[in-house]
């Protein structure tokens, strides 16, 4: 339990939905939940068998809730696999062998439930296939939350309002489902920037940090933290100095959130007129609202794995993805939006069981489309139909040869084709873009520029690629640095290969929101920065708070340097100065 | 009673998704449904029935029908799995 002594711990890990919050921790442990053996008297056996269909449809009502707010923030397809597991409630093999299981040998109904479910998993797990293997988490969902119904103690009810929910592992279900209890935030130890739990973290607004790595396993239910949903860290136990340095904080990031309203309607221009265009990074057909709201110009980065996120399911026909697509265009039309082609594989898994030993250096991003090109080319033919209604650019991502770029326009020239024979309008000349996350790629960025139309650079895989560092891994993830001089360099590289060409530059990347980062990507010629919206207005302060001059320099001492910790502590120092920074109060005790 | 041999087509096989497709298409007749596959049956209305299957693209299942509207669920069903489940084969 808690010591009022407890020594001062820091978790690190990443930032995935903004927002400080301080109060104490609920440790939601998935595999908690244990059963006994019991035998019941005769006489409460009906009772019993009462019981487990109570349970059975809170269940289902828990369900209900989680189906109508996953088909609203993620569509219809993400929603499949909770109908699944409400199909199940009501399956015989569940509901009517555990009301047997009951009546026949008296077992209290979780026991029953129990021994009917390991059954069913036990053949699951005997499956030769590991897709099958796994699906016996689905039937251990199921099996937890009637449980959890059963005994009252429900998973929901014991989140205290103002808890900070902790856990390895939560699932977007759980989340929607806290967030409606009103949580302080969220903290867990895997998960990663665009896993579907951090996507409805922030649609939803609570504060989140994943990849915390062994936080749950080490701290208790009613613990204090302080949740840094800015930069990526969670304190346990904090001392009155740390405490008092994050109030501050706290204090100081939700002034400056208020007066973000003001900045939405003004230009992200720098002080001696130097104009940046700030654009979006979505996911959700339903994120639309967000452009006007948070004043982006446009969607610098529709990321359509979501679409596609559906266990299993690889195709989405033409027909569905056009429709969100069409919706996206013409919601900001004029307005630019760029559609990146599914970029599956590395982190975001395949969900048929595709494993591979180094799954970042494998099969991914535009290696995957290239050979399965019935999956490219109708999502080819959707954007290209969807290029009627507004204005479109295709972004291709995981380049690393020109000669990958040359195929896709190709694939391109044969979905216009099709396109014509079948009578449908498109645009002509929809821009193509390739993602710079790989230094190959940066580094011959001339050659790539000569057949690019735009570049996008993607800079959490370019710092991975270029460093050498998975920031998953806590033994390096130290090393992990995107203001490294390195990156910066490669960045540089591509911009000035752009610039001969005269074909613009976005970031789009996590550095993209980082505000010690803005100055010199601004100083170094980027023209579109796009992000998560909520992180705009915060962006924009900074740039219509520097000149383009001081960014140059800026930017001119960060490529000179060799240490990326001298180069983040001297912009945070500017950020401090010109009134843009939530600084980090308790950092020089912390180490970096 | 009629019987009926279909391929798993679908790159996947019968996971989560497909199964709950052939539960639900099934729940639409009267007739009584089961699944064989090497010897094993199970409850083709029951979706962990047709989940512990685990069958793989290229498996090949006995779909065994017997009731009053067997000869629609059976059109039904081989159709469903004819399309792959309308996912990539």
């Amino acid at each position: 339990m808690t010591d009022l002594r407890a020594r001062e711990r820091v978790f690190d890990g990443i930032a995935v939905s903004p927002g400080i919050t301080i109060g104490p921790a609920y440790v939601h442990a998935r595999e908690a939940i244990e059963v006994e053996e019991r035998i019941l008297e005769p006489d409460l056996v009906e009772q019993e068998v009462a019981s487990l269909h109570e349970a059975i449809e809170r269940s289902e009502r828990d369900l209900n809730k989680i189906i109508a707010v996953t088909r609203e923030k993620l569509g219809e397809d993400s929603a499949e696999i909770f109908e699944a597991q409400r199909l199940m409630l009501f399956d015989d093999a569940v509901r009517g062998e555990a009301e047997r299981c009951i009546r026949r040998d008296r077992f209290e109904a979780s026991y029953a439930l129990h021994r009917v479910m390991q059954r069913h998993r036990k053949i699951l797990e005997a499956s030769g296939n590991d897709y099958f293997r796994e699906r016996a988490h689905d039937l251990q969902d199921v099996e937890d939350r009637i449980i959890r119904h059963l005994r009252r103690g429900r998973l929901i009810s014991a989140v205290d309002p103002s808890h900070i929910v902790v856990s390895e592992n939560l699932t977007a279900a759980d989340i929607i489902l806290f967030s409606r209890r009103g949580i302080l935030g969220c903290a867990m130890d895997y998960g990663g920037l665009t896993s579907h739990v951090s996507i409805m973290a922030r649609s939803l607004g609570v504060p989140a940090v994943v990849s915390l790595h062994g936080l749950a396993g080490s701290i208790s239910t009613g613990d204090v933290l302080v949740l840094d949903g800015l930069r990526g860290r969670v304190v346990v136990n904090p001392d009155d100095a740390t405490l008092e340095a994050y109030r501050k904080r706290k204090d100081r990031f939700e002034r400056l959130r208020a007066e973000e309203k003001s900045l939405v309607h003004l230009e992200p221009e720098t002080i001696d007129g130097h104009r940046v265009r700030l654009e979006a990074n979505l996911e959700l057909r339903d994120e639309v609202s967000f452009v006007a709201e948070y004043g982006a110009q446009g969607i610098g980065l529709f990321r359509t794995e979501m679409l596609f996120l559906v266990e299993g399911r690889l195709s989405v026909s033409e027909e569905d993805q056009f429709r969100i697509y069409q919706a996206v265009v013409s919601a900001v039309a004029p307005a630019p939006v760029t559609l990146r082609v599914l970029d599956l594989g590395g982190d975001k898994l395949l969900p048929v069981a595709h494993r591979e030993h180094n799954p970042f250096l494998g099969w991914r991003g535009i290696r995957v489309l290239l050979d399965k090109p019935d999956l490219l080319m109708p999502q080819l033919k959707a954007i290209l139909r969807a290029s009627a209604f507004g204005n479109v650019r295709i972004l291709i991502p995981m380049v690393t040869d020109v000669g990958e770029v040359r195929q896709v326009r190709a694939l391109l020239a044969r979905a216009r084709e099709e396109l014509r024979s079948e009578g449908r309008a498109f645009a002509d000349n929809v821009p193509v873009g390739v993602m710079v996350e790989v230094p190959s790629v940066a580094l011959l960025a001339d050659r790539f520029a000569a057949e690019s139309d735009f570049f996008s650079i993607g800079t959490n895989d370019l710092t991975q690629y270029a460093l050498a560092v998975d920031r998953g891994n806590d033994l390096v993830s130290k090393l992990f640095r995107d203001l490294h001089p390195a990156v910066l360099h490669l960045v540089r590289k591509t911009l000035e290969a752009a610039k001969r060409r005269g074909i613009p530059v976005s970031v789009c990347g996590e550095l993209a929101a980082n505000l010690r980062a803005v100055p010199i990507l601004v100083g170094m010629g980027v023209d579109t920065l796009s992000m998560s919206p909520v992180y705009l207005p915060g962006v924009k302060r900074v740039i219509r708070s520097m000149s383009k001059e001081e960014g140059q320099l800026l930017a001119r001492e960060a490529l000179e340097s060799d240490d990326a910790d001298e180069v983040a502590a001297r912009l945070d120092r500017w950020l401090e100065e010109h009134g843009c920074g939530v600084p980090f109060l308790v950092d020089s005790r912390n180490g970096h | 009673m009629i019987e009926r041999e279909v391929t798993v087509t679908n790159r996947a096989g019968l996971h989560t998704r497909p199964a709950s497709m052939i539960v639900r298409t099934a729940a639409r007749f009267h007739c009584d449904f089961f699944i064989h596959k090497d010897g094993y049956e199970i409850n083709g209305k029951s979706i962990i029935g047709v989940m512990t299957l685990a069958a793989e693209q290229g498996a090949v299942l006995k779909l065994v029908l017997d009731g009053v509207d067997e000869a629609e669920a059976a059109d039904a069903l081989a159709q469903i799995f004819e399309d792959g489940f309308g996912e990539v084969k």
